[in-house]
Order: structure tokens, then C-alpha cells, then sequence
């Protein structure tokens, strides 16, 4: 066996003796390649040094395996990733200031919510005298329109107070600063 | 096995199916990445990497793929990620650069003084990195076509050509006197 290429009608066979030899060719073929191995010398000769050299690639070839510890070091590894973060010391004060920071920060904002929610109140109960004494000054006027004034007048101003009031609780919840108010 | 694990990540048992993952492909997922890497250590820390890839990818998996398939997708990546970290200190002459003191380690891992089979080894060295693959692969997985080529995400029938040309052209380097003598 001097020169690894088939040549010739054999060339058509390198292939299949390949396969033949990793035992990967259907019967049907490795029969037909089997009749012509049989009679041609070269390829003979060629299938025998590709087998030595297939021999030696399995006994030469590196077989490495994991170590015995790989599964406890992943395992390992695993569990630091899993693992809560831990603060340092110096870090850990400088989060907890800037926590506390925030935490003021947010009282003050509903402090100012509330007492924007106490003056608006204040402010829309004397609008609402105001307009009742008004409404009261012109009730002659009123009372030839509508047949009892004074009732109707009444339901407007404890319907608009509770409004007032409503919105302002609202407010003062949802620490939405109210008009004029900076938060 | 992987119809157990796929019955877990079916029912959201994620940690319950890598349990049953590592076991069964961590030595596949070994020799893959050490076809590629050439390098034992290298290759032990890629097939952590994938690991830890896969346990934290598990609970995204869709199942379009075979698990096996998408597995070996990310050893491959892992390890190409390696492999051009090493890059810029890859030089095949340089006896002290990356490559070559892998290649070395590589050829002594056998057993020592034995000249033929470190030849033979230099020998699969020159040959195409596919084609170094596919050799290494084939000689891990008990000779299969099929578990090279579904590790390595080819067809068959490339993966019988990669092999056929490999192991010609070893047969050719293998014995340079009798060709010229030819």
C-alpha cells in the first residue's frame, strides 16, 4: 500500500470502504463492495492500511474524562450563584444612609400632601359660605323660580363639600401634591 | 432519559430535570468541548460554563430543538467564546504562545516515550480544524457517526466527508516514504 487514493474503477469504491470498515454501510452494499474486495487486490491492500491506521487512532488518540470532583465544584458553583448578595461594611452604611435619605424624603412629601389637602378644603368651605350667602341674598329671585330655595341651595352645598372632601382624601393617599403645593 | 427530563420541564420542575441533565450529558458535553479545545482543563472549565448556561437558560427552554441539540449549541458557543478569547496569542511557531503549549499538553497526556503515537498525534495537528473535530469526536464517541454529527450540528453525510478526508490525509502523512517511493 504505497499511495492512499484509489484509482480506477476502485476510486468509486474508497467511500464505501470506509463505511464498510466503521460498519456503517447498508447490507445491501457492504455486500457488493464485500464481492469486489474480494477480487481486487489493492483495495484489499488499502482497506488494511486504513484499518491499521483507524487501530491506531483509537489506541493513540487522547481519552480524557472529568475528574471525580467535577459535580461537587459545579454544584458548588451553583449555590454562589443562588447565594443572597452580601454587603460589605462600608457599602452597606453608605445603602443604609441613602435609605434613610429616601425613606425622610417620602415623609416630608406626604406631610406637605396633607397639609396642601387641609388649606384647599379650608379655602373651598369659606368659597361655598360665601356663595350661600349670596344664593341666600338673592332668594327672593330664586323662590319665584324654583319652589323651595333654601333645600335646593342646601343639597348643592353638602354635595359639593363632600366632593371637596372626597378629592382631597384622594390626595392626600395617593401623595399626589395638590395645586400650589410643591411636594 | 431526555423524555424524563422533558416530562420535569413540562411540569416546571426545572431543577428537578438539570438534576437529571448533568448526568447525563456532562461527559458528552466533556468531549465535545475537548474536540474543539484540544486541552484538558480548558475543556473541563467549558463544560462547567455550559452547565451553568444550561441551568440558567432550562426554565426558557421551549422544546423546539431536542434538549440534546440545543445542549451541544451552547458547549459549542462556549467554546468558540474560548477559543477567540485565546486568539491573539495563538501562534503555531511560537513554542510558548497558547496553541502550542495546549498541543503539547494535549500529546502528553498519554503515556510518554512512545515516538509513533506522539508522530501521530502532531499529525492530527496539521489537519483542518473541522476536520481535527470530527476526528477527535469520532474516536470519544465510539466510533458513531451519528454522535458526531449531532454534537457537532452537522449532516451526516459532511461528517462522513470531513472523516474520509481526515483519515486519508493522516494516511498520506503517515507514510511519507512509501508515497514518494510511489
Amino acid at each position: 500500500m504505497n499511495d492512499p487514493t484509489l484509482i480506477g474503477p476502485c476510486a468509486d469504491y474508497e467511500h464505501d470502504l470506509v463505511e464498510l470498515h466503521d460498519g456503517a454501510l447498508p447490507p445491501e452494499r457492504a455486500r457488493a463492495v464485500h464481492l469486489h474486495v474480494d477480487h481486487c487486490e489493492r483495495c484489499r491492500d488499502w482497506m488494511q492500511a486504513f484499518a491499521a491506521l483507524d487501530a491506531r487512532l483509537v489506541v493513540d488518540l487522547p481519552q480524557p474524562r472529568l475528574p471525580a470532583d467535577f459535580d461537587v465544584r459545579l454544584h458548588e458553583r451553583l449555590a454562589a450563584l443562588t447565594r443572597p448578595v452580601v454587603r460589605s461594611d462600608q457599602s452597606g452604611t453608605l445603602e443604609r444612609e441613602h435609605d434613610a435619605l429616601l425613606a425622610a424624603l417620602r415623609r416630608g412629601a406626604r406631610r406637605n400632601a396633607l397639609l396642601g389637602a387641609i388649606g384647599w378644603a379650608t379655602a373651598m368651605a369659606c368659597a361655598l359660605i360665601m356663595a350661600r350667602n349670596l344664593i341666600r341674598e338673592a332668594s327672593g329671585t330664586l323662590a319665584t323660580v324654583a319652589g323651595s330655595t333654601e333645600s335646593l341651595m342646601m343639597f348643592g352645598v353638602v354635595g359639593v363639600a363632600v366632593a371637596i372632601a372626597g378629592w382631597a382624601l384622594w390626595a392626600v393617599r395617593a401623595g399626589t401634591p395638590l395645586p400650589g403645593l410643591a411636594r | 432519559m431526555d423524555a424524563g427530563i422533558e416530562q420535569h420541564l413540562a411540569e416546571g420542575r426545572h431543577a428537578r430535570a438539570f438534576d437529571l441533565v448533568v448526568p447525563a450529558y456532562k461527559d458528552r458535553v466533556f468531549r465535545l468541548a475537548w474536540s474543539i479545545l484540544k486541552d484538558r482543563a480548558a475543556a473541563e472549565d467549558a463544560t462547567q460554563e455550559t452547565l451553568v448556561r444550561v441551568w440558567k437558560a432550562l426554565p426558557g427552554f421551549d422544546g423546539r430543538a431536542a434538549l440534546g441539540t440545543w445542549i451541544y449549541a451552547i458547549t459549542r458557543n462556549t467554546c468558540l467564546m474560548e477559543l477567540r478569547r485565546r486568539r491573539p496569542t495563538v501562534s503555531f511557531d511560537d513554542p510558548d504562545s497558547t496553541e502550542a503549549q495546549h498541543a503539547a499538553a494535549n500529546i502528553a497526556t498519554g503515556p510518554a516515550g512512545d515516538p509513533e503515537r506522539d508522530n501521530l498525534l502532531r499529525l492530527v495537528e496539521t489537519l483542518p480544524q473541522n476536520q481535527q473535530e470530527a476526528v477527535r469526536l469520532f474516536y470519544l464517541e465510539d466510533r458513531s457517526y451519528d454522535a458526531v454529527a449531532e454534537q457537532l450540528g452537522m449532516p451526516l453525510g459532511t461528517v462522513k466527508n470531513l472523516l474520509h478526508r481526515a483519515r486519508k490525509r493522516l494516511m498520506e502523512l503517515a507514510r511519507p516514504d512509501e508515497v514518494k517511493a510511489a
